[in-house]
């Protein structure tokens, strides 16, 4: 076989096999996919990938790749966007879709544990009869392990927090091939460094996440959610910040400008004015959630908002929702054969109006198919930058753009991601950032990776 | 008395570092040393007083965040606040007067380093959580910086999260940056009383896990009810299980009276308003009903256990009968401060053990300091979760300049 190290070899796959059985492949397609994900950045397959069922099987593999200086890249569902599993240096993908299992449900506390396979919508239909829930959603049904990994977030972030706030405890593969557990089921137990935390956001790079324990919800007694049109985006951005302001604890709260609105429209068969609108979800006692939607449309009121149209039904709350987190897609339908660049910058609440406002003068200047929308309850809003790969120019003129939005965003004390992660594509950006932090970064990196196998070449450069 | 160095600034601060860890010489840091005596006992060398480094920088209440220098006291930051109808929501404890010094002399620093919590732990979190960035020196004299003033990001590792609660032991942070929030208009707290332990571990699950969006439960057996300064709960005579409700003013009384008639049937049902609420739930993040507060050199040491809440009270019951001690119990019943007779070991061994087959963890909080030279402060670690931090403690300060040893032997 040609590999791209040549530590892979027969001999290897010789090893793999004899832990994991035929659950490894070499094949083109089967490497293709898994050296992608659902962004523009170019695929760069593994060498081989291991389909693994169980944490021992994963200590196994690592500990043979650990003692033959193989890279090791953990594989969730592969929808991470800034080029998170290119195996950039080959080597062993290792693929959690099958870790699938939900091992079990504490409803007295309020957690559950997880194989890391298990995605999020599994979660939420296993969960649904028993009147709990998971909040974190990001767009695409993700698996929980690579949620962990990227310390993802999505529309309920504002009420519920993201994955940092719900991880409770972690069964993590060190890049030795040895397993740990980072705390007790205890909620609060923090005994020592916050290990659990330094895993959550490590984008596989510190070692590979086998089991979660996560945080759980009632599923509250009243939930209520609305599509409310505004005359410009600076009055449904204003909205948003008096909103967060005034500190109602509004569940979600998502800005989309009228391209979007029209992407959606189409994509997802709605009707909806081609106006600036928000969408909202509030959660709550049936009490709680009149006075929150009372505060709020006084609040929208004020800044000129259009009607709010009510969804109420559960069928209709989940068609409004599913069509949000099918935006992406949404906008990809807008020029068939596209790829999307989506931008990912998050500033603190008082400056948002300042930030889109200016980045909306910017793509209409250059002149980019580029629909804003976002969690922007957090000050986090994204640009899906729609591009013709093709077309060297244009590619570059829309990278530039994001260049100048991150810019943008770290002049307002921001940062160039509040939930996609780091990856490879924006490496350079956290320098930019944080360039003396990446040091501290990269000692921890060794510290717990000596050999840099474990998914090399993302966060830090080592 | 060790000698000090007392910084002026960032800058000077990390002058100190990089010649200590040139020469090998330990530094305790220092905030305002409202809690030197929380951890194990440092081994001695030279003191970095950080009170030079204090002031708040950045707040603009609309901002919902604030950046202060390290040692700048609570008492300024949580004044500054008030005045504006803002609060730290982690509502950290002020653990001072349970070591024996005054109220109200912690730093801002010092509650981050330690990870501080109050009573809505169960709502909102821990300092950690709301520990936004900040400025620091790393042990191996770099200064750096990581998050920022946004409430989320992913850049990279979550340094932040990691320095919280490190005890100074990774970096000393010069500048912090935290979440601030809008004070809730109106507090109540609605007081079921004579309940035992066990019955009201299910009553506080109860209510927190109700529909009206209870902010805290806290459970104090008839001794510690009956040192309370507010006279509802010590003219009780009995235990008294306490549920707070916070928020805009009729959602509270709904939202009590709903929470009545949840709990109609499981006993007497008092209901506190805003003031006498404030100076029970002080009474109960400082954990200053336990009957040895203000400096009491003999007094009775203290353990903070963390467990499942359900399993809370049989631990805590059992424990207390053994070693002549008693319970009070916050945040729905997860946290148990446990105050025992002293003694040479503190009782660390049933302590532990109880602790952990309810799947817990146990830090001894007060004890004196020959006492937690010898006695694992903080819950030992299995070897491989120790080699982890011992590695992370070398990424951080491979000379071990910072603070060696408060948190385990070594590290
Ligand atoms: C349409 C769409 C919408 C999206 N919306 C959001 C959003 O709203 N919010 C948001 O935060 N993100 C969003 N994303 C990005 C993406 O869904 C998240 O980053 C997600 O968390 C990735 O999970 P995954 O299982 O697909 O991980 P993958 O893409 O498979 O992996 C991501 C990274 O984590 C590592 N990894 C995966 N599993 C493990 C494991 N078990 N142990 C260790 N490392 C592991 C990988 O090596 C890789 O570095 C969106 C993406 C799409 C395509």
């Amino acid at each position: 076989m040609t590999a791209k190290t040549a530590r892979v070899n027969d001999d290897l796959i010789r090893a793999l096999r004899a832990v994991v059985g035929d659950r490894v492949s070499t094949s083109a397609v089967v490497r293709e996919q898994h050296g992608k994900d659902e962004s523009y950045h170019p695929p760069h397959p593994p060498d081989a990938v291991v389909f693994a069922t169980t944490t021992r099987e994963i200590s196994d593999v690592v500990k043979i790749c650990a003692g033959r200086g193989v890279p090791v890249v953990p594989f969730g569902a592969g929808t991470s966007l800034e080029g998170h599993v290119a195996a950039l240096k080959g080597g062993v993908c290792i693929d959690l879709a099958r870790m699938n299992a939900i091992l079990s449900v504490n409803a007295g506390d309020m957690d559950v544990t997880v194989q890391a396979g298990v995605t999020r919508k599994q979660l939420n239909e296993h969960l649904r009869d028993m009147g709990l829930f998971f909040p974190i959603d990001p767009g695409a049904d993700a698996s929980l392990g690579g949620m962990a990994a990227t310390r993802a977030s999505g529309t309920n972030a504002v009420r519920y927090g993201t994955m940092r706030d719900n991880v409770l405890a972690l069964t993590v593969v060190l890049a030795d091939g040895r397993v740990i557990r980072t705390s007790r089921r205890a909620r609060k137990s923090s005994a020592g460094y916050d290990l659990t935390r330094l895993f959550v956001g490590s984008e596989g790079t510190l070692g590979v996440i086998a089991e979660l324990t996560l945080r759980l919800y009632g599923i509250p007694e009243a939930i209520s959610a609305a599509v409310c049109p505004f005359p410009d985006l600076k009055s449904a951005v204003e909205t948003v910040i008096l909103t967060i302001q005034s500190g109602v604890p509004v569940a979600r709260i998502e800005l989309l400008d009228e391209v979007q609105m029209d992407a959606i429209n189409r994509y997802s068969k709605f009707d909806y004015p081609l106006q600036p609108t928000l969408f909202f979800e509030f959660h709550g006692s049936e009490r709680g959630v009149v006075e929150q939607v009372e505060t709020v449309k006084g609040i929208a009121a004020d800044c000129g908002a259009g009607d709010f149209r009510w969804a109420t039904k559960p069928e209709d709350r989940n068609r409004l929702w599913q069509a949000r987190h099918d935006s992406y897609y949404a906008c990809l339908a807008l020029r068939p054969g596209a790829k999307a660049l989506a931008t990912d910058v998050c500033v603190p609440i008082s400056r948002l109006a300042e930030c889109i406002l200016e980045t909306r003068r910017d793509i209409d200047q250059t002149g980019l198919l580029a629909p804003i929308l976002g969690h922007v309850g957090d000050g986090n809003f994204h640009v899906v930058v729609v591009m013709d790969m093709n077309d060297a120019t244009e590619v570059a003129r829309c990278k530039a753009f994001n260049e100048r939005l991150v810019m943008r965003a770290l002049a307002m004390d921001g940062t160039c991601t509040g939930e996609h992660g780091i990856g490879y594509g924006k490496i350079d950006f956290l320098t930019v950032e944080h360039g003396d932090a990446v040091s501290v970064m990269r000692a921890i990196k060794m510290a717990l990776d000596p050999q840099n196998i474990m998914n090399p070449g993302k966060i830090v450069r080592v | 008395m060790t000698e000090t160095l007392k910084p002026k600034d960032a800058a000077q601060v990390l002058e100190a570092v990089k010649w200590a860890a040139g020469e090998g010489t330990p530094l305790e840091i220092l905030g305002r040393g409202s809690k030197r005596g929380f951890g194990r006992a440092v081994e001695p060398g030279l003191g970095l007083d950080l009170s030079g480094l204090s002031g708040i920088g950045r707040y603009e209440p609309n901002e919902l965040f604030m950046t202060a220098f390290a040692a700048t006291p609570m008492a300024e930051i949580e004044a500054a606040l008030r005045q504006n109808n803002q609060q730290m929501a982690f509502e950290p404890a002020d653990l001072g007067p349970l070591f024996g010094g005054d109220e109200d002399r912690g730093s801002i620093g010092g509650a981050i380093a330690c990870n501080l919590a109050g009573p809505r732990r169960v709502k909102v979190g821990a300092a950690r959580d709301h520990f936004l960035g900040f400025s620091a020196v790393s042990g191996r004299g770099e200064v750096f910086k990581s998050g920022g003033t946004v409430v989320k990001n992913v850049t990279g590792f979550d340094l932040s999260k990691l320095l919280a609660g490190s005890f100074g032991t990774l970096a000393v942070m010069t500048e912090v940056t935290f979440k601030v929030l809008p004070a809730p208009e109106k507090t109540r707290t609605v007081l079921v009383l004579g309940l035992p332990d066990a019955a009201a571990a299910m009553t506080m699950a109860r209510a927190l896990g109700s529909a009206h969006e209870v902010s805290s439960a806290a459970h104090l057996p008839k001794a510690a009810a009956g040192r309370s300064q507010v006279s509802y709960v010590a003219g009780a005579g009995r235990a008294v299980t306490a549920i707070r409700v916070e928020g805009p003013g009729p959602s509270v009384e709904h939202r009590c009276r709903a929470l009545k008639e949840l709990l109609k049937g499981k006993g007497e049902i008092e209901e506190l308003h805003s003031e006498n609420s404030q100076a029970l739930w002080r009474e109960i993040r400082d954990a200053t009903l336990l009957g040895s507060a203000n400096g009491d050199p003999g007094g009775r040491q203290v353990w903070r256990l963390s467990v499942p809440p359900m399993a809370g009270p049989g631990a805590a019951e059992a424990l207390a009968r053994d070693l002549a001690g008693e319970a009070l119990y916050d945040w729905g019943g997860g946290l148990v401060w446990l105050a025992i007779a002293a003694r040479p070991d503190a009782g660390h061994e049933k302590v532990r053990a109880a602790v952990a087959a309810a799947g817990g963890h146990a830090t001894l909080v007060r004890a004196a300091d020959e006492v937690r030279a010898r006695v694992p402060v903080f819950e030992p670690q299995a070897a491989r979760l120790g080699q982890l931090t011992a590695r992370i403690k070398q990424a951080f300060d491979p000379k071990g300049v910072l603070n060696p040893g408060r948190m385990y032997e070594g590290v």
